[in-house]
């Protein structure tokens, strides 16, 4: 009975907004997506492979540490840059490009470590660290769920020591 | 002079040695006398590593390059206020200016509390003693900056040499930022000590309580947003001086100076489980030493040359000192908590799944999965070499895949934690709070699909952004509301009024508002263009809705420096707008080239120009466009953040409830009826002796 006087009840102006916000949202995500030309293939493809130049952490399309002419972009990353347009320009595919920089420079190169064997890991360990955490809270959580479902509900008589914990945190919450 | 200055130094080194060895004593033989002795010793410090600082900055300012340091990062050339920030342009110096900095958190510590808190006191400061130790161990005899230059003759004895000219300062850090960009940061690595000395002493003295953490509270937000300011400064510098149109490269550096920023955000709001509920108190006195943790290995980084960076200083054997120093205060830290492990036990219970405690125990699994995922990425290069002998690269992009989520689920928390009531929300309450900003959140995103938004980051971010805002904005409204109606006052005075009486509260909204502006401004990102074109005088490239027009090209000149100049002219819609002066400097005394930007900066975009100098092909000048759409609302963010934590810090305003009849009901009450069950309908927290806020 109770279920049916809550399935009854009027929907809310909110709700409704809320329903239809979403509903604009959702039909506005059927649009077409725009394709990348030749030099926008080339910048993405700098951003994939990384600067040799051995002081930096910056791939070839981000350098931003002084080197050889000017600051910004070092003379390595300039040169792997010129690389990759000259190869998008002769046509050649993505992972044709990034494979020779790795026959040139070895796995070093790639900004993404490759997904095999140890370097796997790198992946593995982001996703595998938080969901273990989770897991782990997730037990604590129980552990403290049982514990308020275990908590006397009250009698005739209180221990001392109850009262004791439950004047500071009275205390605690006047505190702040 | 030097030796007035090195002899300083070693002074601090036996003052704080004494500090040490003599708070121990004190607290073993329970001697009260020798306590306070080595508590004034731990103060003395600070006065003399001031002096040594003082020396050395004497050097600076006499132009006397006998020293190898002074000789090594100044000139004659060199305006006056670099010549005073040059002292932290290099390791030794910086390192100094770090035992400085933490003897000024040491001594205001000490000091303020000095009659206070006597059993834990001692703690604190042998614990303080402990790493200012430490570090004058380094200055003294690992990287003295007070090495005088000499040279040996013929017959082999040594003379003392003076330069007559040093070999400048490096021109990226001749900029105004870089005057307090390093201070900040270094205020916030050595203001977490603080926190983390007082854990460690409530710890080992068995301190009863949560009384650490209220006296702790503010010096934690203070490390906390120096650490915050010295990043956003990092990034701003990055952006302005080194021209490749970006402010974050995930570069190990800037990764280390984010990770404890990271995990003292995570403790500024586990506190809150421990002050309100007793709960997570083992979890809290982790995070800190964890905290602490990051901050030195955070530091040893940058020295260490362990991980390549463009920020690190010249590699050298210090690395050793700092991992055996983080050895150590990892034992000490296991072992204080090992020992006093039940002292640690705490009562928690959660009620219900959907309540605060629980939105501050995602909030604390996400923070670390970032912190972890930042601090995994920067290491596994050291690591995979270590265990395969192969060297990999983990680049940007690995960091952005990995922590963009992260960051979008921690905005989503943003704008949802605040507004679940401690221990059980209803479902009534959460429709009643949720259901406006959530369609305000959608809106926005269908709105900002209509106008191009294609991609699937920003536009969940521009929802989660207006979802936040708006949670952030309802809660400051319907507080006012409340007050508004009761005092007759007007919705903004009530505003205030709201604000004053809880300030920790709505100081943490107006930070929460700042991040969003932070994410607004990261997620314009995403549309950044640019385009790179060799120009003649006359010709012209186009980026967006602007045109820029080539003028000229010259060559300005001065003691300093030798210049190449592109003079630009920028049309939109046909009309001139501006005009534009990019540079590219090459600086004499230390003949490195430096580019000046000309970034033409608006809320809306900023139309950042660079003389990326002349191509070898051609010999003709390169200019290189960018157009970054909101930039300008990551500093903008910043600012609001700062103001936000400033706002926090202020005591409460107490409301003056003693004038009131006794018949009426307390405000607090009132206001929680009037809400509607808000956070502050919830049984614990409604009661008439309470002083702090409506929503607490």
């Amino acid at each position: 009975m109770i279920e049916m006087a809550r399935d009854t009840k009027p929907v809310s102006l909110a709700t409704r907004a809320v329903a239809a916000a979403l509903f604009f949202a959702v039909s506005l995500a059927l649009a077409p997506v725009l394709r990348a030309d030749d030099s926008a293939r080339a910048k993405a493809l700098s951003k994939k492979v990384m600067c040799m130049c051995g002081g930096c952490n910056d791939t070839a399309g981000t350098c931003n540490h002084t080197g050889g002419a000017f600051s910004g972009p070092c003379d390595t990353a300039k040169a792997m840059q010129k690389e990759v347009s000259q190869r998008v320009d002769r046509g050649d595919s993505d992972d044709l490009i990034l494979q020779s920089f790795v026959q040139e420079y070895g796995p070093t190169v790639l900004p993404d470590p490759p997904k095999k064997g140890f370097t796997s890991l790198v992946w593995i360990a982001p996703v595998v660290a938080p969901l273990i955490a989770l897991f782990l809270i997730w037990e604590v959580v129980r552990r403290w769920r049982r514990r308020v479902a275990l908590a006397p509900a009250g009698g005739p008589a209180i221990p001392p020591e109850l009262l004791d914990r439950a004047r500071k945190e009275a205390s605690r919450h006047s505190d702040e | 002079m030097d030796i007035f200055g090195s002899f300083a130094l070693l002074l601090a080194f036996l003052a704080t040695v004494y500090a040490f060895v003599a708070g121990i004593v004190g607290i073993l033989t329970r001697r009260t006398l020798l306590a306070k002795s080595a508590r004034n010793a731990g103060m003395a410090v600070f006065g003399l590593i001031t002096l040594a600082v003082a020396s050395l900055e004497y050097f600076f300012f006499t132009d006397d390059f006998s020293l190898a340091y002074v000789a090594a990062h100044s000139n004659h050339a060199l305006p006056i206020y670099y010549k005073f920030s040059a002292l932290w342009a290099g390791q030794e110096g910086s390192l100094l200016w770090w035992s400085w900095l933490l003897s000024i958190y040491v001594f205001f510590a000490l000091f303020l509390n000095r009659k206070k808190h006597p059993e834990l006191m001692p703690y604190v400061g042998v614990t303080l003693a402990g790493v200012q130790t430490f570090f004058l161990i380094l200055n003294n005899f690992v990287a003295s900056p007070f090495h005088v230059l000499a040279s040996a003759d013929s017959a082999g004895v040594m003379h003392m040499a003076r330069l007559s000219e040093g070999s400048g300062l490096n021109p990226l850090l001749q900029y105004p930022e870089m005057v307090i960009h390093p201070p900040m940061l270094y205020l916030g690595y050595t203001g977490f000590t603080i926190p983390f000395a007082f854990a460690l002493a409530a710890l080992l003295g068995r301190y009863p309580g949560e009384k650490w953490i209220h006296i702790t509270r503010r010096w934690t937000m203070v490390a906390w947003c120096f650490q915050g300011i010295g990043v956003l400064l990092g990034a701003h510098w990055a952006y302005a001086v080194l021209g490749w149109g970006g402010y974050w490269a995930w570069d190990p550096v800037e990764n280390a100076a984010l990770l404890p920023w990271i995990t003292g955000t995570a403790f500024l709001h586990s506190v809150m489980m421990q002050e309100k509920r007793g709960m997570m108190r083992v979890w809290n006195v982790w995070l800190v030493f964890i905290t602490f943790m990051l901050c030195i290995l955070g530091t040893s980084l940058t020295r260490t040359g362990i991980v390549s960076s463009v920020h690190a200083f010249a590699e050298s054997s210090i690395g050793g000192w700092f991992f055996g120093f983080l050895a150590i205060v990892f034992v000490v830290c296991l072992a204080a908590w090992y020992k006093n492990r039940d002292y640690l036990r705490s009562d928690n219970q959660l009620d219900s799944l959907v309540s605060r405690e629980s939105s501050f125990l995602f909030n604390n699994l996400i923070l670390l999965a970032a912190c972890f995922a930042v601090l995994w990425g920067t290491l596994f290069p050291v690591l995979s070499e270590w265990v395969t002998g192969n060297k990999i690269s983990v680049g940007p992009p690995f960091f952005n895949k990995v922590n963009v989520p992260i960051a979008l689920f921690l905005l989503f928390l943003t704008g949802v934690g605040p507004l679940l009531a401690w221990r059980k929300t209803s479902t009534d309450a959460l429709k009643r709070n949720f259901a406006w900003p959530l369609a305000g959140g959608l809106l926005a995103g269908g709105a900002g699909f209509a106008f191009g938004f294609r991609s699937f980051y920003p536009l969940v971010c521009l929802i989660l952004s207006a979802f936040v805002t708006l949670t952030i904005f309802s809660e400051f409204y319907r507080g006012a509301r409340v007050i508004a109606s009761r005092d007759g006052s007007n919705l903004l005075s009530a505003v205030g009024e709201l604000t004053m009486r809880n300030t920790r509260r709505y100081g943490g909204y107006v930070v929460h508002f700042a991040m969003v502006l932070i994410f607004v401004g990261i997620a314009g990102s995403a549309f950044n263009q640019d385009i790179q074109k060799e120009l003649k005088v006359g010709q012209s490239l186009t980026i967006g809705p602007y045109t820029i027009l080539c003028q000229n090209f010259d060559q300005p000149s001065t003691d300093n420096y030798q210049s190449e100049r592109a003079t630009l002219e920028v049309f939109r819609n046909g009309h001139s707008q501006m005009m534009l002066y990019p540079e590219r400097r090459l600086f004499l005394a230390s003949q490195v080239t430096e580019t000046i930007v000309a970034n033409e900066s608006t809320p809306v975009h900023d139309l950042y120009v660079v003389y990326a100098g002349r191509s070898p092909d051609t010999n003709l000048p390169v200019i290189h466009a960018y157009l970054n759409p909101l930039v300008k609302w990551i500093w903008f963010g910043g600012i609001v953040m700062v103001l936000g934590t400033c706002l926090a810090m202020i005591p409460d305003r107490r409301p003056a409830m003693v004038l009131r009849p006794a018949t009426e009901r307390p405000w607090s009450d009132t206001i929680a009826r009037r809400a509607g069950g808000s956070p502050a309908a919830s049984p614990v927290t409604s009661s008439p002796i309470r002083k702090s806020g409506p929503h607490d």
